[in-house]
């Protein structure tokens, strides 16, 4: 039984001609879904690209302690996402820092413990300014540009803060002339040391947004806060080669200062961006899902089309019956029309996906991501798609009985 | 000759609905049907006339009863071996032509040879040529709407005859014609006939029968009277059409040696 497909195909490209308006609207329907599809494939692509990226700027030399062990399934990261308290239980203390800074071939420890206060100046209030309390040893590990004055350190560290570029305009209005002032947090004052260049990235794997953020001492926050959660410590190694080596040393010492509790984490590499991959995996999980049911929705439209196209043409349908086609050519005619509708909805879709990511990509710091997987994601949708809601139309028609549908005179 | 049968219906019942409404479009049917013979089929509206052509021509099957197409038992095989034997031994010409309207008229007297497997060129050519026979070369790529009637009839009829089938059913093909294009549609299928096809024709215009070997009238699904104006012995047999089959294979290459082997068998079992 010969296939036909370049007769399908061709009569499948005459049926769409033929009837323009309907088929365009019946691509846009898959096109929409689709592209919304590979719009947020691709913003979360770049998103963790972004993150990636950051993180090899960063160096190679960089180690990251977390408290807890690596959260790997779905569940568990839900989990830590859905959980209140998950911060509150952080494992990790000062102590700890000190106790990674005596292993050999650390170069700098910073810890990282961000809280949220309400930051006074004279001239403004501002309520949930993220705060960061760190050590020295950050700008070293982090790399952060001070645009005025210096980073924390010296005699009076603990009554010193360092202020995010945008914090810094949202407080003194002004960024050249904030150092040597006063900010008030929990009641304690504190001097303002310096002012960061702007970063611009407020997706890193920090998930610290600097402009934004106030850097303290952590023993001052710990002091005026009562007890800080340290959420991460940022190590830099002194040799990139022997990074195994001082994270595994990393690890061992903080298991004898936890007394053999082993409930933290040591990543360097890849591993850092970890969570934040997992948690953008998740988010644009989701998100798909919403997608995908406007992509139900397209297919349900392709359907419909090929359901009215079917019974205008059970005329013709007798008549290829009549004439000596079997009902899987029927079949496969039909199904052909409804995948390539499909096909080419998912091509209009992806160049609309392209002109949205270039869209988006002006107004915001994402650059589009459209990796040939993702393309082959679409194809391969779109051809399920038109198989899925193709089949039933198809089915119908070639079952029609030749005699009924040659009395369907048009 | 008995050889020469081409078509036996023994015992062919058509039965539609169950219990009172059921009614008989055919019952307990024989006929034999030889090779190149004309029939016409006579008949009031009701009698089972359409029926028995939907049945030859394996669009429908019989509620019961043995179809023997060309020694093989056709009554109960798939649809899709059914729709094989209709691409390849049958030829429909029906009242109201059923051409497809969105097709210009070639690809439309081609269509046959779609599920036949024909390369695209081999069809163009062979519907160029069945179209040349009836004078509508020229008209080729029209589309039936800009035909008239007669020439819309035409047009189906070389369609019918474009895959050389053995049979030709016509259903009232001059039902929607005028008695000009009428005669010029039978005298064409008379001369289709005359190379050797079987002809079977439903018809009410009693004045067609001059063109018929046989004519069949039917009532209530039964065979009221069969009278043969020809002898069997002087029915047009196939060989110039083989002749002419010949011919027209040596274009397309590859079916070539296929048709040429079973041709010769046909041939052989002649003899």
């Amino acid at each position: 039984m010969p296939l036909l497909l370049r007769t399908h195909y061709k009569l499948a490209k005459t049926a769409i001609k033929e009837n323009r308006t309907r088929s365009f609207l019946t691509c846009l329907g898959i096109a929409i879904g689709v592209a919304s599809i590979i719009l947020i494939l691709s913003l979360m692509g770049s998103i963790s690209n972004l993150v990636k990226t950051e993180a090899t700027e960063i160096g190679s030399d960089l180690i990251v302690v977390r408290p807890a062990t690596t959260k790997d399934t779905v569940t568990d990261i839900v989990e830590e996402l859905t959980s209140a308290n998950s911060f509150q239980k952080s494992s990790l203390a000062l102590k700890d820092v000190r106790a990674i800074s005596d292993v050999e071939g650390v170069a700098a420890v910073a810890p990282i413990a961000i809280s949220t206060n309400t930051v006074i100046s004279d001239k403004n209030t501002f309520p949930s300014v993220p705060v960061l309390g760190t050590n020295p040893d950050f700008i070293k590990v982090e790399p952060l540009t001070i645009r005025y004055g210096s980073f924390l350190g010296g005699q009076t560290e603990a009554h010193s803060v360092v202020l995010g570029h945008t914090l810094s305009l949202a407080l003194f209005n002004t960024i050249n002339s904030t150092v040597g002032q006063t900010v008030t947090i929990m009641g304690e004052k504190f001097m303002v040391v310096g002012v960061l260049d702007e970063v611009n990235k407020s997706i890193n794997f920090d998930n610290i947004d600097f402009d934004n953020a106030l850097i303290m001492d952590a023993e001052a926050m710990d002091k005026i806060t009562g007890s800080i959660q340290i959420q991460q410590i940022n190590i830099k190694a002194a040799n990139t080669d022997s990074l195994p080596q001082v994270s595994s040393d990393i690890e061992r010492a903080l298991t004898n200062q936890k007394l053999g509790d082993q409930n933290f984490t040591v990543a360097y590499g890849d591993q850092i961006t970890h969570p934040a991959s997992s948690l953008f995996m998740i988010v644009s999980g989701m998100l798909t899902l919403v997608a995908a049911i406007s992509l139900v929705v397209g297919g349900i439209g392709v359907m419909n089309i090929m359901l009215v196209s079917v019974s205008e043409r059970n005329h013709e349908i007798g008549v290829r019956k009549a004439v000596g086609a079997s009902s899987r050519n029927i079949l496969m005619q039909f199904l052909f029309e409804s995948l390539i509708l499909s096909l080419l909805g998912g091509i209009l879709g992806l160049i609309l996906a392209y002109v949205l990511a270039f869209i988006l990509s002006t107004i915001t710091p994402f650059a589009p991501f459209i990796s040939w997987e993702i393309i082959l994601i679409t194809f391969l949708t779109t051809f399920i798609v038109g198989i899925i809601f193709g089949i039933y139309p198809a089915i119908k028609a070639a079952a029609k009985n030749p005699i009924d549908s040659l009395k369907h005179y048009r | 000759m008995s050889e020469n049968i081409l078509i036996e219906l023994k015992g062919l019942t058509k039965r539609y609905g169950y219990g009172d409404t059921e009614t008989f479009a055919l019952k307990d049917f024989d006929l034999t049907i030889k090779r190149g013979e004309f029939i016409m089929i006579m008949g009031p509206s009701g009698c089972g006339k359409t029926t028995l052509l939907d049945i030859i021509g394996l669009l429908d099957r019989a509620t019961h009863g043995e179809y023997i197409l060309g020694g093989e038992n056709v009554a109960g095989i798939s649809s899709r071996r059914q729709a094989k034997l209709r691409a390849k031994k049958i030829g429909f010409v029906f009242q109201n032509f059923n051409l497809i309207e969105d097709l210009p008229i070639i690809e439309n007297v081609a269509l046959p040879l779609v599920y036949t497997g024909y390369t695209k060129t081999s069809r163009l050519k062979q519907a160029s040529r069945a179209l040349g026979r009836f004078h509508l070369q020229e008209r080729e790529y029209y589309y039936p709407y800009q035909l008239s009637g007669g020439q819309q009839q035409r047009v189906a009829i070389a369609r019918a005859i474009v895959g050389s089938p053995e049979i030709i059913l016509a259903d009232e093909p001059t039902g929607n014609l005028d008695s000009r294009s009428s005669h010029i549609v039978m005298e064409e299928l008379k001369s289709i006939h005359e190379e050797g096809n079987t002809i079977i024709m439903v018809t009410h215009n009693p004045s067609l029968t001059t063109y018929a070997t046989r004519v069949i009238n039917m009532l209530d699904g039964q065979i009221d009277t069969d009278i043969k104006t020809v002898a069997d012995s002087n029915l047009p047999q196939p060989v110039s059409v083989k002749i002419k089959k010949r011919k027209k294979k040596s274009t397309p290459a590859i079916e070539l040696p296929a048709k040429k082997s079973k041709k010769r068998q046909k041939s052989r079992r002649k003899k």
